[in-house]
């Protein structure tokens, strides 16, 4: 039966699977959006603190932040004409951002409350799980700019460590603009490239 | 000379080629999602659906989600297997038609 095969025919059948794996793995979610969300919130939450010094201004800007992200988030699922389906790298990168979130909303009230806060261990320590958490994302999907990103905050981590208090949150500012603003900028002109692309293919 | 191998019936046809091979790629899909990715029609894929699924090659669940009908579609370990085994004697059979 399979001597009658075309040949041309068992290719395209290949070219076919590849095609579909690929197509199913794509993840054309908008994600970009977020980073630059989260930028604008640690600029309040710095100026909040600078201007007012209420010592509860980061715990409230990060809560509102969640909460307004949260929401943004299901609207924009439930606006969908389709559920995109989950890849098992898309969860484990939405695992590795979650429980820095998690990690960071522990920690840092914590230091807080308890005396041992100080400006240069805060953007360190902040500094060194959002380059763990860019770091981790971009070896997932071999995304060389988000490296690069993870790679600015780890030497904003390392120039905390050594700085005063000023230069450390001049370093601070300095990689959110990069790292947050920029390179969501950047990640919403690509996904706005696929996103026309996709619909001259349709 | 070596026997050539026998492609499976089931996987053959393109649109449950398509449809496993989309599946191999994410946890789970949407029946809504496997329809625009094919652009295939409601019935066909339904039909096409059932068949990779009597096969044993695709875990269907029936849901809710917020009052609305949800159907998601899995490929199970068996499917994989056989997808695996299709690739294989597709590329013998381009090997030996080379």
């Amino acid at each position: 039966m399979m001597a009658n095969i075309e040949e041309q025919e068992l290719k395209d059948r290949l070219s076919l699977i590849e095609n579909m794996i690929a197509e199913g793995r794509r993840t054309t979610g908008t994600w970009a959006w977020t980073f630059v969300f989260w930028g604008v919130a640690y600029y309040v939450a710095i100026l909040w603190t600078a201007f007012n010094h209420w010592p509860w201004a980061w715990l409230v800007t990060m809560m509102v932040a969640w909460v307004l992200c949260w929401a943004i988030i299901r609207r924009k699922v439930g606006s969908q004409p389709e559920r995109k389906p989950s890849t098992t790298v898309g969860r484990a990168i939405f695992s590795v951002w979650i429980a820095m979130g998690v990690s960071l909303s522990l920690l840092l009230p914590a230091l807080g409350f308890s005396g041992r806060f100080n400006q240069n261990i805060f953007v360190a320590v902040v500094a060194a799980m959002l380059g763990f958490a860019n770091g981790a994302s971009g070896m997932m999907i071999r995304w060389k700019a988000q490296i690069a990103t993870a790679i600015v905050w780890w030497v904003a981590t390392v120039a905390a460590c050594f700085g005063t208090e000023n230069q450390s949150i001049i370093v601070f500012l300095i990689a959110i603009f990069l790292c947050q603003i920029v390179f969501g900028v950047y990640g919403m002109i690509l996904e706005s490239r696929v996103r026309r692309q996709e619909a001259s293919h349709a | 000379m070596p026997e050539l191998p026998e492609l499976n019936p089931v996987i053959h046809g393109k649109l449950r080629l398509a449809l496993l091979s989309l599946l191999s790629g994410v946890e789970e899909a949407e029946f809504t999602w496997l329809r625009a990715k094919t652009g295939s029609t409601d019935g066909n894929l339904g039909a096409q659906l059932l068949k990779l699924e009597e096969a044993g090659y695709l875990a269907v669940e029936k849901k809710f989600v917020q009052r609305k009908p949800q159907t998601l579609y899995r490929m199970t370990d068996s499917g994989r297997q056989a997808l695996t085994e299709y690739v294989q004697a597709l590329k013998q059979l381009l090997g030996a038609a080379i």
